[in-house]
C-alpha cells in the first residue's frame, strides 16, 4: 500500500516541482502566466491519467508536449491579431531570482543556448533528472542527452567572462 | 564533468522564480473537482492488480463442491443403461497383404425393453422376454492401399430367460 498516491501526496509532489516545472515550461511561452497554464494542465492530465508519481519523465514529456501545443495555438493567435510582437523564441528566457551581476551574466549567457541545450540544461540543473529520464521526457537517448548537456556548458563556459 | 563543476554550482545557485500562489490554488482546485468526479489519481495502477478476495473465496468453494459432485458420482455403482457399445479387437495382419481383411465389429445396443414374463406354449415354466435393437458394424481394411469398407445393419433380438419358481 506505499505506492498508493494520496490527493496530498500529488499536492506535495506539485508544491516541490512547481517552480522547476514553470520554469522548463517557460522555454515555449511568451510569459509567466502562460507557463503557469501549461503546468496546470499538463499535471492535472497527468495526475488524472493515474501515471506513477515517480515517473518524473513522463511528467516532464507532457508539460513538453502541452507547452509546444500551446505554442503552435499561441503563434496562430499572434498571426491572426497581427501583432508586432517578437518571436517567441527571442522572448524566451528563464525566470530567475538575479542577485548579482555575476548571475546576470550567467541569465544572459544561458538564453544564448540553443533551446535543445538549454532544455537539458533546464531539467539536469533545476530540477535534478537523471540523464535516463531527460532521455525519457524528450524522445532522446541518453547519450544524446548528455551530449547536449556538455555541449551547454561549454558554451555557457565560453560566453561567461570570468569562468 | 569536473571541470564544470564550479560553473555547475553557479548554475545551481540560480533560483527560479517561484510560481504564483493562484497556481498553486488553481491545482488544488483542479484536483478537487477531478477528485469529486473520478477517483483516478487517487489510486495506482498497481491497485488494479490486488485480489478480490470474495471472488476468490467463491471460485473454490465451487470448485471444492464440483469435485465433491464428482466424487460422489464415481462412487456410484454404474446402472443398467439400455445404449451397450461393443468394439471387438482388431486382428493383426501383415501390413504389406493386398486385400480387405476384417478390421473390427462395432455392436451397439441402443435400445432394450423387458416385455415381461412370458409363458411359451411348450413350456410350463414362465420366461422374461426381453427384446433388444442392436447397430452391428462390420469393417474391413486394405493395409496396404488404406482402402476401407464399413457394413452397418441393425439388429433386433429376442431373449427367453427362464424364471424359477422358488
Amino acid at each position: 500500500m506505499e505506492n498508493v498516491a494520496t490527493d496530498e501526496n500529488w499536492k506535495t509532489c506539485f508544491s516541490q516541482l512547481a517552480p522547476g516545472l514553470v520554469l522548463f515550461a517557460r522555454q515555449w511561452t511568451r510569459s509567466l502566466a502562460d507557463a503557469e497554464d501549461v503546468v496546470q494542465e499538463a499535471f492535472v492530465k497527468f495526475w488524472r491519467r493515474n501515471h506513477n508519481i515517480a515517473n518524473r519523465g513522463l511528467l516532464y514529456a507532457t508539460v513538453r508536449s502541452i507547452a509546444l501545443d500551446f505554442l503552435r495555438r499561441d503563434r496562430r493567435r499572434a498571426r491572426r491579431e497581427s501583432t508586432a510582437m517578437s518571436d517567441v523564441d527571442q522572448a524566451v528566457e528563464p525566470a530567475f531570482h538575479v542577485e548579482d551581476d555575476s548571475q546576470r551574466a550567467l541569465v544572459a549567457a544561458i538564453d544564448l543556448l540553443p533551446a535543445e541545450q538549454r532544455e537539458v540544461l533546464t531539467l539536469k540543473i533545476w530540477n535534478e533528472l537523471t540523464f535516463a529520464e531527460i532521455a525519457s521526457a524528450l524522445g532522446i537517448s541518453q547519450n544524446t542527452a548528455a551530449s547536449r548537456y556538455r555541449y551547454a556548458l561549454v558554451a555557457l563556459k565560453k560566453n561567461l567572462p570570468n569562468t | 564533468m569536473k571541470d564544470f563543476s564550479e560553473l555547475e554550482d553557479q548554475l545551481r545557485k540560480l533560483r527560479p522564480a517561484e510560481p504564483s500562489a493562484d497556481l498553486m490554488n488553481r491545482v488544488e482546485r483542479s484536483l478537487a473537482e477531478q477528485s469529486s468526479t473520478s477517483t483516478a489519481g487517487m489510486l495506482p495502477r498497481q491497485r488494479r492488480f490486488h485480489f478480490n478476495w470474495l471472488s476468490l473465496g467463491l471460485g473454490l468453494a465451487g470448485a471444492a463442491a464440483l469435485l465433491m459432485f464428482a466424487f460422489i458420482r464415481l462412487q456410484q455403482p454404474a446402472k443398467k443403461t439400455s445404449t451397450v457399445a461393443s468394439r471387438s479387437p482388431v486382428p493383426a495382419v501383415s501390413p504389406n497383404s493386398n486385400q480387405l481383411v476384417p478390421a473390427g465389429l462395432t455392436q451397439v445396443v441402443y435400445h432394450t425393453r423387458d416385455e415381461g414374463l412370458r409363458f411359451p406354449a411348450n413350456s410350463q415354466q414362465p420366461m422374461r422376454r426381453v427384446r433388444s435393437h442392436t447397430r452391428e458394424t462390420l469393417q474391413w481394411l486394405n493395409p496396404k492401399t488404406g482402402a476401407s469398407l464399413r457394413i452397418s445393419y441393425p439388429r433386433e433380438e429376442v431373449s427367453l430367460t427362464p424364471i424359477s419358481g422358488q
